[in-house]
């Protein structure tokens, strides 16, 4: 993964030193050799810390590659007998419907919080600083937890489907995306704006050819959380979505535990499966963050 | 406070007249049009239901039988019940040791990591971090099948601590359901901590080497408080995340044995969909609103400052 990397730059001089085993200031203070004990203690203790993390997706990683797997760890027969199996009828069925839950989630929310986000960086607003700590509110506080209410809701008018979870789910993610859109949109610089303005740029043409192209890192990072929160969402299909065939992949993943026969590797794999959108998509947002803005030469003085 | 709510970018530059102008523009009407979707999303499906929920709490509301077509409100009948609902009370001292473990167990690993990691050799760096990362990454469903599969009877805990048959989730279902919790949850934190640790000048560490602060003095008097609005935002993130982490209890132990780990968004869920009482499980939910409530005020105090 990419997103480790966040750890490496910027690193004060002097940590770095102590890594390799150099004196820190000032010398008569830390002997060699005691600065070699130390740093050896630090990589055993992480690496004793790295070894407990990494236990339990032991199970995930052999399981899943394992023909005759069970809830043990052993030698595996390897086979991708499981990858196949978990990725036809029903379950792959099942995939395809946490791709449009999230892909329609997403796309609410990062276009409405766009114009909000837009409005809230350059607009004069009335109550803008309620209606921020507003927003700052509800990107801490799980919106999930208001599920019960929004199912009677969506009882009455026959919402109890994926389009309808699907928007209850972008709500979910909303505020965080506006909070984070308007971040990068305040760092966008006015002058390109003022200059379209100048040629009779209207505010959509703005947003589409100014605002968005150059805040696009910020945009695609919050697009990138509003997508992983949809995909790994599992109360809010559960409860919200009645129809079988329309159940997402967690709710799909559920229901393995709930069979007469426990197919172990199945699980594992699918598990696996349904993880890799999450993990490329983190790897991409932490690549997005890292090259930041580019937009220095932009504006000529 | 106010990095936030200035308005960047409108600020008027001196000394150019024409932009001075242009920008101190009045409200413009399409700011509303701009504002309507989200807004009018966030009304339609959080305010709405918020007070919804305070309503359907106070009702006879169930989700099968006659009361669940002709229902209606019933005063604070559903308060006397919870007051004397025992399940309910085990449930929120659930709740408060799963949170308060995760909270210490995600922040002082969390840190020891990230200030581990410093130090560290490059390739322990990416190699653990990557490790822990991941496994903030994963999925909430994920991340519980797979520490179901290894704290169940047979799985990796007993072979690795050589106690085979030792089912660890029946037998210590909370701690392990905590530990599950803390596992994804510590990579968001170390990361965290490690780009707040970054930001610490180093001439303030080297000023304190030397005085000859001793580690412990240099923590306590440099790095704690320089760290404090981090670690408080951290923690309350982390309640705030804990307390509705249904999926993660619900794959592994559906709240049991018994109850357990039955922690207060399950207890909703199972009064509302399995008992079909969904006025209590609403009342249940307008529990967590105020515990989550608070921790969200307390957490926009501390994010609006920095």
């Amino acid at each position: 993964m990419t997103t480790h990397v966040d750890t490496t730059p910027g690193n004060p001089p002097e940590l770095n030193a102590a890594a390799d085993g150099a004196p820190v200031l000032p010398p008569e203070n830390r002997p060699t050799q005691s600065t070699a004990l130390r740093s050896l203690t630090t990589n055993t203790v992480l690496g004793g810390i790295g070894l407990l993390f990494i236990a339990p997706m032991l199970w995930l990683l052999l399981a899943s590659i394992d023909s005759h797997a069970s809830w043990g760890i052993e030698w595996p027969h390897f086979s991708l007998i499981n990858f196949k199996h978990v990725l036809t009828g029903s379950l792959l069925h099942s995939l395809f419907n946490s791709v449009i839950l999230a892909v329609i989630s997403t796309a609410i929310a990062s276009i409405a919080g766009v114009f909000a986000a837009y409005s809230f960086s350059r607009r004069k607003i009335p109550f803008k600083g309620p209606l921020l700590l507003f927003i700052l509110f509800s990107s801490g506080v799980p919106l999930t937890i208001m599920v019960i209410p929004v199912y009677e809701i969506f009882a009455r008018f026959g919402f109890l489907s994926l389009f309808p979870t699907a928007v209850f789910l972008s709500v979910t993610s909303l505020p965080f995306e506006v909070y984070l859109m308007k971040n990068f949109i305040d760092a966008v610089p006015i002058d390109f704006e003022e200059a379209a303005r100048m040629e009779q740029a209207s505010t959509l043409q703005i947003l589409r050819r100014v605002i968005v192209p150059l805040a696009m890192p910020g945009i695609a990072a919050a697009a990138i959380f509003g997508f992983v929160n949809a995909w790994g969402s599992f109360i809010v299909p559960l409860i919200l979505i009645s129809s079988n065939t329309q159940q997402p992949a967690p709710i799909a993943l559920y229901t393995f535990l709930t069979l007469p026969k426990v197919e172990f590797g199945n699980i594992a794999a699918y598990s696996l499966v349904f993880c890799i959108p999450v993990f490329v998509l983190y790897a991409a947002s932490a690549r997005l963050f890292r090259e930041g803005f580019v937009l220095g030469g932009g504006v000529k003085g | 406070m106010t990095a936030i709510l200035s308005d960047a970018g409108t600020a008027p530059h001196v000394g150019d007249l024409w932009k001075t102008r242009h920008d101190k523009t009045r409200f413009q009407w399409s700011s509303l049009a701009l504002l309507t979707p989200a807004f009018g999303l966030l009304a339609v499906l959080f305010l709405i239901p918020m007070g919804y929920a305070v309503y359907l709490g106070l009702t006879n509301l169930t989700l099968v039988g006659p009361t669940a077509i002709k229902w209606g409100f019933t005063g604070t009948q559903n308060l006397v019940r919870m007051k004397s609902d025992t399940e309910f009370w085990t449930s929120l001292w659930t709740t408060g040791f799963f949170i308060a473990g995760s909270i210490v167990g995600v922040v002082v690993i969390g840190y020891g990591l990230a200030s581990l990691l410093m130090r560290a050799r490059p390739w322990m760096r990416i190699i653990v971090g990557g490790i822990v990362v991941i496994a903030w990454m994963m999925p909430a469903v994920t991340a519980g099948m797979t520490w179901y599969a290894s704290t169940t009877g047979g799985g990796t805990f007993g072979t690795l601590t050589g106690l085979h048959n030792t089912n660890f989730l029946d037998n210590a279902p909370l701690l392990i359901v905590t530990l599950a919790n803390i596992w994804s949850m510590t990579g968001f934190c170390m990361l965290v901590m490690g780009a707040a640790l970054r930001n610490i000048p180093s001439e303030a560490i080297e000023a304190a080497v030397v005085e000859n602060a001793s580690p412990w003095q240099r923590f306590r008097l440099i790095v704690l408080p320089l760290m404090r609005p981090t670690i408080i935002a951290v923690v309350l993130l982390v309640a705030l995340l804990s307390l509705a982490n249904f999926s993660l209890i619900y794959i592994m132990t559906q709240g049991g044995p018994g109850t357990a780990t039955n922690i207060l968004p399950l207890y909703s869920y199972e009064q509302a969909f399995t008992f079909n009482n969904l006025a209590y499980g609403a009342l249940i939910g307008n529990v967590m609103v105020i515990i989550a409530s608070i921790f969200g005020v307390l957490y926009v105090r501390i994010a609006a400052r920095s």
